[in-house]
């Protein structure tokens, strides 16, 4: 009786605008129009000023590895062991949770330059990330 | 005169796998136990706070804890409420007695944690929302993360991570009621399979069904009582709620920001804390708080914990009845129960001698809530 998808993302009033831009392919942050503060997830509020005067701003889907886990036991029949998961610093400043593929899991590091790349999970298109050979932030 | 606020009562049923008992008869047996423990009866209880656990928590999508608990106890306090803060609201609700019986709101709080996640619907695998899209499901992922930066950064090793596993065991084996008595050695914590890399099975704390409660009330109170008053003597909570946006989330406990308050409250250092009570829902989480609390520089808790100083013949034990690793989960409430039998010197085998002071942690949720007690004989 187990959904062999993996679970989707569940947007409301608050994240619409977030994935809709993915599906785009188009990696988009909240920004304060007031502070300039860059930010993820979105939110009501600027969380450094409050303010309600919001936009969003496209960028470069740069950064690096914040810090990576790897799953070897599976949670859920639509995400077989390994994986990876890492919290990645855009080099913009805001964080988020994703995946880390196009490498095996044992070559994924801390501090490691990445860059997003969409992939399509059912109805959405995921932002992951892959190794960037290029260079791309460092910490 | 000033009211102060003690422990004077503490009870706690089995941990393990209790099978067709609920969470409430568990409550209830607990509840019975810490209000004998103190030579009290149920009718002299005005002050009732409660902890769900995480299959428990808000009750048909309305129901606070606390007033189901209440009205089987057939309570009808003059202070109450339920605290839901994850593993620091064991301790969160002992200070909130705390604060409460010292306001003169109630003179003997009850404070309640219980769950059966074994035997009763309900689970510990949770994931925030749009994060579980990327497969990052658990308690487990966050404190990865947090372990893979401090590897990472100041390169603390597996063997590290053992000494925790380790030693929690070694104490567990000298606790008649933990949940698990066998010792392990180094070679069994390395050979355990990684499940969420960095972190092994044996990095993990027990999941348990069990019930634990504190009684709080005033020293004046506490005079007549049957068991000696543990003083209250610091406490002190901070939260980091902002999660990824801050920058040294996964680095440091909110712990830094609260020890220095309830130490020094308790007009108190780490180094004269005899017997340290740290929340142990992962290794890593002794690890960042024997830092955060100032045992040991930031950085240097895995050289610190070497050579079993964290065990039972080491010099400062952390855990002496087997913590969330090997006593059982008990969200903190088992950790503060200990605290108060090692001040009252009553714990045997595991006896730390000379206890007169102890520090009890609570941390929860996503690495986001944290409360700490300093208590004294």
């Amino acid at each position: 009786m187990s959904d062999p998808r993996p679970p989707q993302p569940q947007p409301d009033a608050l994240t619409k605008a977030y994935w809709e831009a993915c599906r785009r392919g188009s990696l988009e942050v909240s920004a304060c129009e007031d502070c300039g503060h860059l930010f993820l997830p979105p939110g009501p509020c600027c969380p450094q000023c409050w303010s309600m005067q919001l936009g969003v701003r496209p960028v470069s889907g740069r950064g690096h590895v914040f810090s990576f886990t790897i799953y070897r036991r599976t949670y859920h029949p639509g995400m077989p062991e390994p994986y990876v998961v890492a919290l990645v610093q855009l080099d913009e400043g805001p964080r988020l949770i994703s995946n880390i593929v196009g490498c095996e899991p044992e070559e994924v590091s801390v501090d490691m330059p990445v860059r997003v790349r969409f992939e399509d999970v059912g109805d959405f298109k995921l932002p992951r990330f892959e190794r960037a050979v290029d260079g791309g932030g460092t910490s | 005169m000033t009211r102060r606020a003690v422990i004077s009562g503490v009870g706690h049923t089995d941990f393990g796998k209790l099978e067709g008992r609920s969470p409430w008869h568990l409550e209830a047996e607990a509840a019975a136990a810490a209000v004998a423990d103190a030579g009290l009866q149920p009718s002299d209880v005005d002050g009732l706070l409660t902890d769900p656990g995480p299959s428990q928590g808000i009750l048909d999508g309305i129901t606070p804890h606390f007033l189901r608990m209440g009205a089987q106890l057939g309570l009808d306090p003059d202070y109450a409420g339920s605290e839901i803060l994850g593993g620091a609201g064991s301790v969160a609700i002992v200070e909130r007695a705390a604060l409460a019986v010292e306001a003169g709101l109630c003179d003997v709080c009850l404070c309640i944690y219980g769950d059966s996640p074994l035997s009763s619907p309900g689970s510990f695998d949770y994931a925030r929302g749009d994060e579980s899209a990327f497969g990052f499901f658990g308690a487990a992922g966050l404190h990865a993360l947090a372990t893979r930066r401090h590897m990472h950064r100041f390169g603390t090793r597996f063997e590290h991570l053992g000494e925790v596993a380790v030693a929690a065991r070694a104490h567990g084996a000298r606790t008649p009621h933990a949940q698990k008595r066998k010792p392990i050695s180094m070679d069994d914590y390395l050979a355990s399979g990684q499940l969420v890399e960095p972190l092994r099975k044996l990095d993990c704390c027990l999941v348990s069904d069990g019930a634990a409660a504190v009684l709080v009330t005033t020293a004046e109170r506490a005079r007549d009582l049957r068991t000696p008053a543990v003083r209250i003597l610091g406490h002190a909570q901070a939260h980091s709620l902002s999660t990824y946006a801050t920058p040294e989330h996964f680095d440091r406990l909110p712990a830094a920001r609260c020890g220095p308050r309830a130490l020094g409250a308790a007009g108190l250092g780490a180094k004269d804390i005899d017997v340290a009570l740290l929340y142990d829902c992962f290794t890593i989480v002794v690890l960042l708080q024997l830092e955060d609390y100032g045992f040991c520089k930031q950085g240097e808790s895995g050289p610190f914990v070497e050579g079993g100083r964290i065990g039972p013949a080491g010099s400062l034990p952390v855990n002496p009845s087997g913590g969330l690793l090997a006593e059982g989960y008990g969200s903190g409430m088992l950790h503060v129960i200990e605290a108060v039998r090692q001040l009252r010197g009553e714990t045997g085998d595991r006896q730390v001698a000379g206890a007169e002071t102890a520090l009890v942690s609570g941390h929860g949720l996503g690495m986001n809530t944290h409360a700490t007690l300093v208590l004294g004989s």
